[in-house]
């Protein structure tokens, strides 16, 4: 008598279940089977796959997506190290304005990021003028619109984020350690690299990989940079479905499946070697 | 000791003066009329003024408000009700509703948008409507935030106990949950829904992929405007990033009162 | 017939049978504890009784009724439960009105009753406070007016104490006591702690892996223990194997075991012989002092044997000590 009441209760749950099996299981199961039709009608194929590796369209898009990722994220990891330590290191007005800084322009990004990159470095830029007017030729001649003006942008809406999520790692190193290395005579250089470093490694490798997975995905902004006219994964993957030509079902499914790969890939490396250091810290 | 925190202010400054100059600059650009030369030129807030009499950007205003507004109100319904039938009646299909929650964590705007449209563009019924194919779609992209607000304030509160407590009281279990459970986890939920806000107020894909321009947001707005006028487009920049700014800083005000609330009931 | 029956209850959580065949008769207007270690199925009987959990098989009736498969907020009884049941969100006053309003009490009633209560349980000045603005004691006190605002047929209450320091449990003891006796409720208290329920209780049920180990009223409860695990739990018993304690005394005893508590063991430095009494004799191994008592271990052949003597200057033995034990036959439980 009860348990048929409760299972009433499942009615209750229907809602959820709705929005997301229409929204979100069923398109990412289309888009992925789709993938493996081929758009002129026919059987299951590996066809779309083979057109994405061959084409150099498509090979360019994965290479520029893949560079832009990992160099700005490299990048952006260096400079949240440092930065992170800073404000490990600093407190009181200083901390707390710096706090404030990361947490708003970590919002910063998209179209309005690439619209201030314009304003500044963009063909007649602020900055290029100041460029010309003190004569500083490297500044003066910048190009925005190249891979590495859009790698420019990418560090920097990398650097907020990843020095957010890395001050908390620099909690886990105790003050204690770093006296103790000193008085052992330790240089604070050698307390870092030897210490510090792989103690925050679990940290960087995870905080890399979310960085990736944002440099591989941000499409705003590349998009409000470069238009159509620049091979990367998610623009690529936008045209097959979204304007004028028309819509490509398996291309653009094999493309969007590329792009899930590579992150999943991302974050098996990175666990990967996140394990080796967990063990090689268990041991020393 | 001393030397060290000298070098981690420099640090500080010099990232800070990093992350500040593009705002700066473009703030600045908007209140001159023009910038060629090496100081901006004829201060102005005319930009401002005609933007706010301009019937198409304060359309586009509305619509922002409007599409932050909707998906939230819907996704925090379904994941409450989602949660009391779980939690009170299906403890094992718990897991399940997380994984689900879970999972747009992982998947890009570009995909879900495009996987959505292909999907339901041309099909025949209500899910054709590009506003509505719009909305799921935000729906599922802050769900992981609203879920994780939800489900943290109920980890907060001993909710089996309090149902309990109201249940002996003579209340069902429903009119406990939300009038019992849910107005304790209300500042929760607040901080996430912001946080969901800042999410929809900053997207530029997904409401670019499925509704084109035909459903003008503020973004897809600076996107048209700064084709064509790059000083009127700076005003747009500002008052959006304003915005943005304006909501982190509320995000930080209240998950910092309610730290300070915990701290202080700890006490006790 | 008795107020409140459990008839052939069973409760099983999966493969897990918390409560086997209880059948339990418990009287009006008494105060009632359920005492056992945890995991013995006493919250558990407590919340089949409330129907926050449903039964297995068998039957639970209240007043006369079958309620068995009555909904909780049908069935009339108020609860009390660990701390920090109350609802956060609300007042002092909100809380214990929240009974009163689901039951559609008129607003002025209503109000009337919780002032009332409040002052009965000495809160009338925290009434528009936040339960998070109350001590732990005061925020139990808001609780149970809460519980029995309502005038529940039946209260119970589900280790309430468990979480307040020892000096204002006691009190706390003694003041539910009080508004039970004033208010003529019928009340269950479970708990595991066996001073408490000796302080509050008409009627203790000992529990043991789910099932009734002995129901007796408090002093019942303390000198005449029906196991080993009764002996065990309640009060601080020498526990021996019959054998062992037979060797001892050199008699012969036709029973498992023997228990007795240590204050009953009289000694003495030189040997007495009295009627009715067993003799053996043993060497003090150790003394603590517990409060006004003074508890001697005293080594037998291999067995430790607590002996309480009143902490007196006059009685004092040292540590090593041969001295010579006695105590009266009928202080001495055959199990």
């Amino acid at each position: 008598m009860k348990n048929k009441t409760k299972y009433l209760y499942l009615l209750v749950l229907l809602p959820f279940l709705t929005v997301v099996i229409l929204f979100e299981v069923i398109p990412l199961i289309m888009i992925i089977i789709n993938s493996f039709f081929p758009d002129k009608g026919g059987s299951v194929t590996l066809e779309n796959y083979i057109t994405v590796f061959s084409k150099p369209l498509y090979k360019k898009a994965i290479l520029n997506s893949v560079y832009i990722s990992c160099v700005s994220s490299g990048i952006g990891i260096i400079i949240a190290f440092f930065g992170a330590k800073a404000a490990h290191e600093s407190s009181g007005k200083f901390h707390n304005a710096f706090m404030r800084v990361l947490n708003m322009v970590s919002n910063f990004a998209g179209v309005p990021l690439a619209f201030a990159y314009m304003i500044m470095l963009g063909n007649s830029g602020v900055l290029l003028q100041l460029g010309k007017e003190i004569g500083l030729d490297a500044l003066a001649n910048y190009k925005l619109y190249t891979t590495s003006g859009l790698t420019l942008i990418y560090v920097y809406f990398q650097i907020p984020l990843s020095t957010l999520l890395l001050i908390p790692a620099f909690e886990g190193i105790r003050k204690e350690w770093q006296e103790s290395s000193l008085l052992l005579g330790a240089s604070s250089t050698r307390f870092w690299t030897r210490i510090g470093l792989p103690v925050l490694m679990p940290s960087i490798l995870g905080t890399i990989s979310v960085l990736f997975a944002n440099a591989l995905a941000a499409y705003a902004t590349a998009y409000a940079l470069l238009m159509n006219n620049y091979a990367l994964l998610p623009i690529n993957v936008s045209g097959m479905f979204v304007g004028d030509v028309t819509i490509r079902r398996g291309l653009g499914g094999a493309l969007s499946v590329c792009m899930m790969l590579l992150m999943v890939i991302m974050i098996l490396i990175t666990n990967r070697i996140t394990k080796r250091f967990r063990k090689g810290g268990a041991k020393a | 000791m001393k030397k060290k925190t000298t070098a981690a202010h420099i640090v500080i400054i010099l990232i800070g003066i990093y992350l500040l100059i593009p705002l700066f600059a473009t703030a600045v650009y908007s209140m001159f009329e023009k910038w060629t030369g090496l100081l901006p030129e004829g201060f102005s807030v005319k930009h401002y003024l005609t933007l706010f009499t301009e019937r198409e950007f304060m359309s586009a205003l509305f619509n922002t408000v409007i599409i932050c507004i909707v998906p939230i109100v819907i996704t925090i319904l379904l994941v409450l009700l989602a949660l009391f039938a779980v939690t009170v009646y299906f403890p094992r299909l718990e897991k399940y509703v997380q994984i689900l929650c879970m999972i747009p964590y992982t998947i890009q705007g570009v995909i879900l948008s495009v996987s959505i449209l292909s999907l339901y563009a041309g099909s025949k019924g209500i899910l054709d409507n590009r506003m509505v194919m719009l909305v799921g779609a935000y729906c599922i992209i802050i769900l992981p935030y609203i879920y994780q607000g939800i489900r943290n304030g109920l980890n907060a509160v001993n909710m089996p106990m309090l149902l309990d407590a109201a249940e002996m009281l003579g209340a069902s279990k429903l009119y406990g949950f939300f009038r019992v459970i849910v107005p304790n986890i209300i500042s929760g939920i607040t901080v996430s829904s912001l946080l969901a806000v800042g999410i929809i107020f900053g997207d530029y894909v997904l409401i670019r992929n499925i509704t084109g321009t035909s459903f003008k947001n503020v973004q897809i707005y600076l996107f048209l405007e700064m084709k064509s006028s790059s000083t009127k487009a700076s005003a747009v920049f500002v008052i959006i990033m304003m915005t943005t700014f304006l909501i982190t800083a509320l995000v930080l005000f209240l998950k910092n009162k309610e730290a300070k609330g915990r701290a202080k009931s700890a006490e006790r | 017939m008795s107020y409140i029956r459990f008839e052939n209850l069973h409760k099983s959580f999966g493969k897990n049978e918390v409560l086997k065949d209880i059948n339990l008769e418990i009287e009006k207007n008494q105060l009632v504890t359920l005492l056992g270690p945890s995991g013995c199925g006493k919250s558990t009987l407590l919340r089949c009784l409330a129907g926050l959990e449903d039964v297995t098989s068998g039957k639970v009736y209240l007043d006369g009724k079958d309620i068995t498969n009555v909904n909780p907020k049908d069935r009339d009884i108020g609860m009390v439960f660990q701390q920090y049941s109350l609802f956060p969100n609300m007042t002092v006053a909100q809380n214990v009105a929240f009974g009163l309003r689901m039951k559609k009490v008129p607003k002025n009633e209503a109000d009337e009753k919780v002032m009332k209560m409040l002052e009965n349980v000495g809160l009338a000045d925290k009434a528009g406070s936040y339960p998070a603005q109350l001590s732990g004691g005061q925020q139990q006190r808001a609780a149970l007016a809460r519980a029995i605002v309502t005038e529940p047929k039946v209260l119970l209450l589900d280790e309430p104490l468990s979480a307040i320091d020892a000096l204002l449990r006691r009190s706390l003891q003694i003041e539910i006591r009080r508004i039970q006796r004033e208010i003529n409720m019928t009340a269950i208290f479970v708990t595991h702690d066996q001073d408490e329920a000796m302080v509050m209780s008409d009627v203790i049920h000992l529990m043991n892996k789910g099932k009734i180990e002995q129901s007796a009223n408090p002093t019942d409860m303390y000198t005449k223990p029906v196991s080993k695990f009764a002996a065990s739990f309640i009060g601080h018993y020498n526990i021996l194997p019959a054998e062992v304690f037979g060797k001892l005394v050199g008699e012969d005893l036709c029973c498992r075991d023997v228990v007795f508590r240590p204050e009953v063991v009289e000694i003495s430095a030189s040997p007495t012989n009295e009627e009715g009494r067993y003799y053996w004799q043993g060497k003090i191994i150790d003394s603590l002092p517990h409060g006004n008592i003074l508890r001697y271990a005293v080594l037998s052949g291999d067995t430790q044997i607590d002996v309480d003597v009143l902490f007196r200057s006059s009685m004092m033995f040292d540590v090593g000590q041969e001295l010579f034990l006695a105590i009266k036959k009928e202080n001495c439980i055959l199990l």
